[in-house]
């Protein structure tokens, strides 16, 4: 059942009415058009034909210029130049079409005659009503009628001979002819009434297809809308799990690093307890109590007279623990140091979020090296370093660091699952079509065929606390910077490739 | 409206113009009523004789031969007919044996012939392409004049009815028509015409 309600329904005809008028009125011009080619043709053929049948009249051997061929130029030109020129001049316009009709029903006459009564140039009558039916107006047809019954009527009655060919013709011989025309009217009517309902139908069917189309689009706009605000969301969120994943490698590092800077000062504090402060407050005391008699305490008391020495074995004690305090100390400072270089590198590229600036790529690589440092110490990870001197890159550092701190992180996961030799090799270099090449080598575990197509894709992961975001909002950041992150691998126990490529400034 | 209605207006003109044409007849001279015995051609003793004169090159003419196509069809057999061509003085042959001349010619009953700077013309003192005489098996002039109703138009016309009515019933008086054509030659044209028979 149709459900479109009242209102719809009534645009929906006002449309469907407009398109049904804008089609007919281009069918009208066009057919316009073609009749004005069509007069010139036929005022030619006029021509033509009297140049062939009558070109000449005779007086003896004098000749001039037949009388039908002048009628053919002038009146021809007459009856075919009006009409042309209205539909050059006003296409589509009422009156053009009933003055063509008028038109192409004289010049059916004028062949007629040029042609010497031919019964066989009759036939231009019926063809004419056929072209003129093009316009599926059924008024053009009735003026083309009245035009061709007017002219059997009038000369009927006047020279029958020229228009029935006989003498004696009945005075509603007229009737006839123009009944076959009717004849003809009626069918190409009906046909033409029938066109008419299916262009009717089909601007309905035009209009219901662009009110569907409008909805379409409509959705499609707001789709689409939605669609960029989830990527823009998904971007987000990557960006966060990409600077995540940078700061819990930064995290981790420091903790590291606080790991060595507890047990330095665990070995401060132990050495510190070592100290023999009880003796040397002993002696303290020792010497308090003769403080009145000191130097005959120092020489004359037994306790007195080692004392001395008792004091500079208690320095030579406390040396030791001081010495080894003085190194932890410097342990310390130098872990601290480390912490505060740290946390600087984190600061610098937490700011450096979406600034493009020209960078060293060694200093990137070393960076992310960095960063992860302490846990290649931990996991006995060799890194090995092949940079060949590259031109510097105008790209976001942090982008550029999340991606690679990333790529070592899962290589030395990777390496961390593998019993052999734990190697990873850092690539830098320019490849064959002037690209910047950073691949992160590793052999480890390795990737199976199935997985290398999927290690992309939001959530996946094999690590088994892993989110599935690195590689993923890696591969968006690569594509961010113009560039791109691909995977290789010959298959689980063979190592793997990740190589981030990044266009070089010309 | 007013540019539609001297549109028409010129039209009307233009037709009236070529009706007024097409129906203007030529000459139809003086012809002798018993058949001149200076004559070259050679009277058909057992039937009545139609001459016709066609100008060559008439293209009125062609709608005569139509009809008289028809005229020999119709009366079979009944009727002699002599068709002949003007070749004014100083043409060539070839100048007459024209398209008119190959579809007379190719007319069942009809002998086609030339008239040799127009002597039989001037004899039977016919002027206008088209006409025709008929005479009665005695010589006597029983019929003259064209048998189309006007200029190139064919169709029903009195002057075949009338041919076909004397020939038909081998009687009748005098039947006189219209021609319409062509003058045969510029002195018929210049001395006889007594309406207007230039185009």
């Amino acid at each position: 059942m149709n459900t479109i309600t009242p209102p719809l329904n009534s645009a929906l005809q006002q449309r469907a009415s407009v398109l049904f008028q804008t089609a007919e009125n281009d069918l009208h011009r066009h057919t316009d058009h073609l009749f004005s080619r069509l007069m010139i043709v036929q005022w030619l053929a006029g021509i033509a034909a009297a140049l062939w049948i009558s070109p000449l009249t005779w007086i003896g051997v004098s000749s001039q210029v037949h009388v039908h061929v002048w009628a053919a130029v002038l009146l021809g030109g007459a009856i075919s130049g009006f009409p042309a020129w209205l539909a050059w001049r006003y296409p589509g316009q009422v009156v053009t079409r009933h003055v063509i009709a008028v038109a192409q029903m004289l010049t059916s006459a004028l062949l007629i005659h040029l042609t010497g009564g031919r019964i066989e140039t009759h036939f231009h009558v019926f063809g004419s009503l056929a072209f003129i039916a093009f316009y599926r107006d059924w008024r053009v047809l009735l003026t083309a009628t009245v035009v061709v019954a007017a002219d059997h009527l009038v000369r009927g009655m006047l020279w029958p001979q020229s228009v029935f060919g006989v003498l004696t013709a009945s005075h509603w011989r007229w009737l006839e002819h123009a009944g076959w025309v009717v004849f003809e009217d009626v069918i190409l009517i009906v046909a033409t009434r029938r066109m008419l309902r299916e262009m009717h139908e089909m601007a309905l069917r035009r209009a219901i297809l662009e009110g569907s189309k409008a909805e379409i689009e409509r959705q499609v706009v707001e789709r689409t809308a939605q669609l960029s605000q989830t990527q823009a969301e998904l971007l987000e969120t990557s960006r966060l799990a990409g600077m995540t994943e940078v700061a819990t490698s930064v995290l981790h590092n420091v903790g590291n690093v606080l790991n060595s800077v507890s047990v330095s000062s665990e070995i401060a504090a132990t050495k510190v307890r070592e100290f023999r402060i009880g003796s040397l407050k002993d002696v303290a005391d020792l010497l308090q109590e003769h403080a009145d008699d000191l130097p005959a305490f120092l020489t004359t008391d037994p306790r007195g007279k080692v004392l001395p020495g008792y004091l500079l074995k208690l320095a030579a004690h406390l040396a030791d623990p001081q010495q080894a305090i003085l190194q932890e100390m410097e342990v310390l400072r130098k872990n601290i140091e480390h912490i505060k270089e740290i946390v600087a590198m984190q600061q610098r590229y937490a700011r450096g979020t979406g600034v493009v600036e020209p960078l060293s790529v060694a200093d990137l690589v070393e960076d992310s090296i960095r960063i992860n440092a302490a846990g290649f110490s931990r996991h006995e990870v060799q890194v090995v370093r092949e940079i060949a001197p590259v031109p510097q890159v105008k790209t976001d550092r942090h982008k550029v660091l999340q991606i690679l701190v990333n790529l070592l992180s899962n290589a030395k996961y990777a390496l961390d699952q593998s019993n052999g030799d734990r190697r990873m090799t850092v690539r830098v270099g320019v490849n064959q079509t002037k690209e910047l090449e950073i691949a992160v080598m590793d052999n480890g575990t390795g990737i199976t065929p199935e997985n290398l197509t999927r290690v992309f894709s939001h959530g996946f992961t094999t690590k088994k606390d892993g989110h599935g975001f690195g590689l993923h909002s890696g591969a968006l950041a690569a594509r961010e910077l113009g560039g791109t992150l691909s995977a290789h691998s010959d298959g689980p126990g063979k190592g793997a490739v990740f190589t981030l490529k990044l266009p070089l400034p010309n | 409206m007013l540019a539609g209605g001297i549109w028409l207006l010129l039209i009307l003109a233009g037709s009236l113009w070529m009706a007024h044409y097409s129906q203007t007849a030529g000459s139809v001279g003086a012809p002798p009523e018993r058949w001149p015995e200076t004559s070259q051609v050679r009277r058909d003793p057992e039937r009545p004789q139609l001459l016709m004169f066609l100008h060559p090159r008439c293209a009125c003419s062609r709608a005569t031969l139509g009809e008289l196509e028809l005229l020999m069809a119709h009366c079979q057999g009944l009727v002699s007919v002599q068709v002949l061509f003007i070749q004014p003085e100083g043409v060539a042959e070839d100048w007459v044996k024209t398209d008119l001349w190959r579809s007379a010619a190719a007319i069942p009953g009809v002998n086609v012939g030339i008239d040799h700077e127009g002597g039989e013309a001037l004899r039977f003192r016919t002027a206008t392409s088209g006409q025709a005489l008929l005479y009665d098996l005695n010589g006597r002039l029983i019929f003259q004049g064209g048998i189309t109703l006007a200029r190139s138009h064919s169709g029903d016309n009195p002057g075949r009815s009338a041919l076909e009515g004397l020939l038909r019933h081998q009687a009748g008086t005098l039947a006189s028509t219209p021609v319409f054509g062509c003058a045969l030659s510029e002195k018929e044209a210049r001395d006889e015409c007594t309406t207007p028979c230039q185009p």
